[in-house]
């Protein structure tokens, strides 16, 4: 398989400059090796100065243990499943992937296909709730257009659905997001949905 | 944009009604019905050769249903 | 899928997003205590045992040997040669990495440390382990980036330890 590679930009929190970016429509190799090989480790890092600082576990970051190389390993070869890296710098900054087979539960899109948005993951030197300055600003956003421009690419015309993680429902709001509430097959995480015209909306948006 | 190639699909009138008609009501084109029909059978083909079942359950009266594949 | 879009579009977007969180998918909220305890040395020694598997791969594609090939040769089994170059989690035998130094023509103590059979006592090895395997990808032919990444890699696991300081 070929490997689009899309060039954006992104925020350098401390210089304000701008960091030329690429967008990859898959994960690979390289990708798998930073998430075991210099993600996990940094994670660890914060995970044990947050248990030495007594922070409560609810207030931890909620994406500590996923598993890329199991995840990856398990839908290759398979249409429906798709991903995307944003890699800068020579790292690997934020990974998703996306789940083509799933339906729209809106009530005025409800039974349309949806690019369902499986996993996103930022790279922990770029999340901001750890209380240290992220690096790069932007990563998730572009895989969210990622996301949003692949459903507009299939014919799915941008509509888009996520379990979101609970500090991040306010990010899908903003973005114009509908919440459909929690979901208690989902260990009650918020569903939220972007409708058709919603998609519109978000990628027009200068 | 990955590159794609056009094929040539003889149908008959009723799977080309079913086609129009899954077309409107899942508002996607009748090639993204097709490509969505390619994605379902192999990734459910692909569970059912690892020794799964497809099965299908009836909310109200719990009652299973299984599909075979062959 | 390609996206066309210019600087400034692209600026706008990472500027408005702040210092929002985004992550999705479902997870478990529960994390166990003890599990994050052992975290890092277990990421540490997968660490180098992402290297030990890919240098097993290279050496073995160098040579042009087939797994049961290698196999063959090493006196070892054919699928313990899969899991070592497909699985992270695996530990492989003592033996088994004995054999394998012995075939490669490496030093025995470096090749268990990169197994994480042993504790190596210098950090910078397992940089060494962690820059080769960040350099290597699984594909079918070596290309010449993966050659001189194995050459300078050779060299590093012949060379002897530094002394540990009494």
């Amino acid at each position: 398989m070929t490997v689009d590679v899309s060039t954006i930009y992104l925020l350098d929190v401390a210089t304000g400059e701008s960091v030329e970016a690429e967008l990859r429509d898959a994960i690979e190799q390289p990708q798998l090796d930073d998430w075991q090989t210099k993600w996990q480790p940094a994670l660890l890092a914060v995970l044990q100065e947050l248990a030495r600082k007594g922070v409560p576990m609810s207030q931890w970051p909620q994406s500590w243990h996923w598993n890329w190389a199991q995840k990856t390993a398990r839908v290759q070869g398979l249409l429906a499943f798709r991903g995307f890296s944003v890699v800068a710098q020579g790292e690997t900054q934020g990974l998703a992937q996306v789940d083509l087979t799933k339906a729209s539960r809106e009530p005025c899109q409800v039974g349309k296909p949806v690019v369902y948005l499986d996993y996103l993951e930022v790279a922990p030197w770029n999340r901001p709730e750890f209380g240290t300055a992220p690096r790069l600003r932007g990563v998730g956003s572009a895989l969210v257009t990622a996301a949003v421009a692949l459903s507009d690419e299939e014919g799915f015309k941008g509509r888009l659905g996520l379990h979101s993680l609970p500090q991040a429902d306010a990010f899908y709001r903003r973005i114009g997001m509908t919440d459909l509430g929690q979901d208690p097959a989902y260990q009650n995480l918020r569903y939220f949905e972007m409708t058709a015209e919603q998609a519109r909306a978000f990628l027009e948006q200068e | 944009m990955t590159a794609k190639r056009t094929m040539t699909l003889n149908l008959t009138d009723a799977e080309m009604r079913v086609l129009d008609e899954l077309s409107v009501r899942k508002d996607i084109t009748k090639t993204a019905v097709l490509r969505q029909a390619l994605r379902l059978y192999q990734t459910i083909d692909a569970r059912v050769e690892k020794g799964e079942k497809l099965l299908f359950e009836n909310e109200a009266t719990k009652e299973k249903a299984e599909l075979m594949l062959l | 899928m390609k996206l066309e879009r210019g600087k400034d579009w692209w600026m706008a977007r990472a500027r408005r997003e702040g210092d929002a969180v985004i992550g999705a998918g479902l997870l478990a909220f529960d994390p166990a205590l003890d599990e994050r305890a052992s975290g890092t040395q277990i990421a540490a020694i997968e660490e180098t045992r992402i290297a030990f598997g890919k240098f097993v791969n290279l050496m073995r594609r160098r040579r042009g040997f087939s797994m049961e090939q290698l196999a063959q040769a090493a006196d070892l089994d054919a699928s313990e040669l899969l899991v070592i170059e497909d699985d992270v989690h695996y530990v492989p035998e003592p033996r088994t990495v004995f054999k394998l130094a012995e075939t490669f023509e490496v030093s025995h103590r470096r090749l268990m440390q990169l197994a994480g059979l042993a504790a190596a006592n210098d950090a910078g090895f397992r940089q060494e382990a962690v820059r080769f395997a960040a350099r290597s990808e699984s594909i079918q032919k070596l290309t010449p980036e993966e050659s001189s990444a194995l050459e300078a890699f050779v060299a590093v696991l012949s060379e002897q330890e530094p002394k540990r300081v009494k």
